[in-house]
């Protein structure tokens, strides 16, 4: 039995025009509470929940009307987390984490909430979660845990071919219809800014075609809306040293197919 | 080929990279052009070449400088399909294609051959333009990092760079202390008529092949010092300098021709040329090269002439020089020359210190 709870400590965001993006509690928070106590440490996604927070803040610079922001939902999957839900509030406030909402849901119904939620982006720790959502079309990226957890005064996302985990599989029409919509959202996003000093920064890497391959991936990026800062060519050469100087937040692929030339 | 070792791999790393790589070969082997796939960066002589030694981006850089980063990148995307001209380093990139094919014809499988990465600051939306202009002229290019301005420091390192060449003083710098060999290009005042079949390197000794030790007997005790101590230490290897490296990739690539029974045929032509004479303080700089076990085809002992007029002759495709009162000589008359920003020659200018201002606390 899913139930939502809206965190009253956070403004709401607009219904409309805001970007749900959904992070599971395993991803926020460390499974053990603080000694004593009913709070949860942080986990590994702090620094990205942090950097969308300070997206807000710079859009809102820019706009002190801006709607087009990130809402940001702690979802629970597993049952034994729903039945923390109160620390899981409790915690949540102390650390004061800009959440919007909670998703108190099992591993049966948490793609539900996801959907009943209108989440246009799900990020997991865990590689079956993400699977599952992206093939019941919720896009979904894999947070990696060697870099998530660096602070950063900028999100950074990366598109590639291929996420970490190995997927096999098609992507539905609705996926993809999902996929572009958040790609353009986030475009638009990227727009308010320059191209210097912007909170946002879009990074390509092929890892396998050649340099038109990688091109056109630009330019259809582009048609989509987004601008890619950095770009990445590898033809072969191994992903593992440039991924490590490039430090992402998240990567973007496997509901992103539309890449592939 | 690369001095720079990589970092211990575990097993998932590995199978990961092989993974990569056998969809990379599937990709290129199914290409309807058949463009030669890029060679595994271990195996391979990996030169980095930057937007602006590539190209000729005079006309784009100052409207970067004088009216800033939008209006440069708005620039270049309207003018996408525009090929750039050829900047400095493009002989040499052409140069390195044609042996690329000389070696594939003797070695099919080999993947020891050059292999040529565009490493880039600029915004990945002007890489468009470039990416445009290497097909315009058919460029084997088929790897590049744009970094959207970060420091392509770390990239050169990832890729196992053997050489990297910049506009950039301050990038070379950083590469050269980083251990990488790099230097900074100047497009040469007239043209010049450059082999297209045979790639042709020049080189300085001091603080460029070798260390700046010698040299920096010569500025602080002269010259008669110099040679004395030259002819005491006539059996001791000088330290190797920042492009040594780069000389024994050439060398090893030069010996897959002589195997091969081409040796009067290579397209590779390595040269030295140094103010040092023959007779007073050559020795030691032969002894050290045969004590490396690196050939060099000619070597030039100037005696402290001017370089110009002999590099005219010789007609490299790039002449790397410590000094910049070398490269200017170089450069007015048509040899396309390459700074290497390394040792005591750089506190110096035709021979005077240069007075560092005076730095406030």
């Amino acid at each position: 039995m899913v139930s939502t709870v809206t965190n009253t400590d956070v403004k709401q965001k607009d219904v409309d025009q805001a970007v749900v993006v959904a992070v599971t509690f395993a991803a926020v928070f460390e499974p053990e509470t603080e000694d004593g106590s009913s709070i949860y440490r942080l986990g590994v996604a702090l620094p990205l929940v942090q950097v969308l927070q300070r997206v807000n803040e710079r859009l809102l610079e820019k706009n002190p009307a801006e709607h087009q922001l990130f809402d940001v939902i702690l979802i629970t999957t597993e049952s034994w987390q729903q039945q923390q839900n109160s620390s899981i509030i409790n915690s949540t406030r102390h650390h004061g984490l800009e959440v919007g909402r909670f998703c108190f849901s099992t591993e049966e119904d948490y793609i539900e909430s996801l959907m009943q939620n209108n989440v246009q982006l799900f990020l997991t720790t865990d590689g079956n979660e993400a699977l599952q959502a992206t093939q019941q079309g919720v896009p979904s990226a894999l947070l990696d845990t060697n870099w998530v957890s660096c602070p950063s005064e900028q999100l950074r996302v990366l598109f590639c071919e291929k996420a970490i985990f190995q997927l096999n599989m098609g992507s539905t029409e609705a996926s993809k219809k999902s996929a572009q919509n958040f790609l353009a959202h986030l475009g638009q996003m990227k727009q308010k800014f320059g191209v210097f000093d912007s909170p946002l920064c879009f990074t390509l890497v092929t890892s396998h075609g050649g340099k038109d391959n990688c091109c056109c991936a630009l330019k259809s990026l582009r048609s989509l809306g987004v601008s890619v800062d950095e770009a990445y060519c590898l033809g072969g050469a191994p992903r593992g040293p440039i991924l490590s100087l490039l430090r992402p937040h998240f990567l973007l692929s496997d509901g992103f197919s539309l890449l592939e030339g | 080929m690369s001095e720079i070792k990589p970092e211990d791999k575990t097993a998932t790393d590995k199978n990961e990279e092989e993974q990569d790589w056998e969809a990379a070969k599937a990709f290129f082997e199914s290409l309807k052009t058949k463009a030669p796939r890029p060679p595994k960066p271990q195996n391979a002589v990996t030169i980095a070449v930057s937007s602006r030694t590539l190209f000729n981006m005079v006309a784009e850089r100052k409207i970067f400088v004088d009216e800033g980063v939008e209006k440069y990148v708005a620039f270049q995307v309207e003018h996408e399909s525009d090929p750039l001209k050829p900047g400095p380093a493009f002989p040499f990139v052409k140069a390195l294609m044609n042996v690329n094919t000389r070696l594939r014809n003797l070695y099919p499988d080999s993947e020891e051959l050059f292999d040529i990465v565009l490493m880039t600051n600029n915004h990945a939306q002007v890489g468009v333009r470039l990416i445009n202009s290497i097909n315009h002229y058919g460029l084997t290019i088929e790897r590049f990092c744009m970094t959207g301005g970060k420091s392509p420091i770390g990239y050169l390192k990832a890729y196992m760079t053997n050489l990297y060449l910049s506009k950039s003083a301050d990038k070379v710098t950083e590469a050269i202390e980083e251990g990488i060999a790099a230097a900074t290009m100047f497009m040469s005042r007239q043209e010049s008529d450059l082999s297209d079949t045979q790639l042709r390197v020049a080189f300085d000794g001091d603080a460029v092949l070798f260390s700046d030790e010698s040299e920096i007997i010569v500025k602080k005790h002269g010259l008669d010092t110099f040679f004395e101590h030259e002819k005491k230490f006539e059996n001791k290897p000088l330290a190797q300098g920042p492009l040594k490296c780069f000389l024994e990739a050439l060398g090893k690539l030069q010996r897959k021709f002589y195997a091969k029974n081409e040796r009067l045929n290579c397209p590779i032509r390595t040269f030295l040329v140094t103010a040092r004479s023959a007779a007073s303080s050559g020795a030691r700089v032969l002894k050290t090269l045969r004590s490396w076990g690196l050939e060099i085809d000619e070597a030039l002992f100037l005696a402290g002439a001017p370089k110009g007029p002999l590099l005219q002759k010789i007609r490299p495709h790039i002449f790397f020089d410590d000094q910049m009162f070398h490269i200017e000589g170089a450069n007015e008359l048509g040899t396309i020359s390459a700074h290497v920003p390394y040792g005591i020659g750089q506190k110096y200018n035709k021979g005077k210190l240069i007075e560092e201002p005076k730095k406030e606390e």
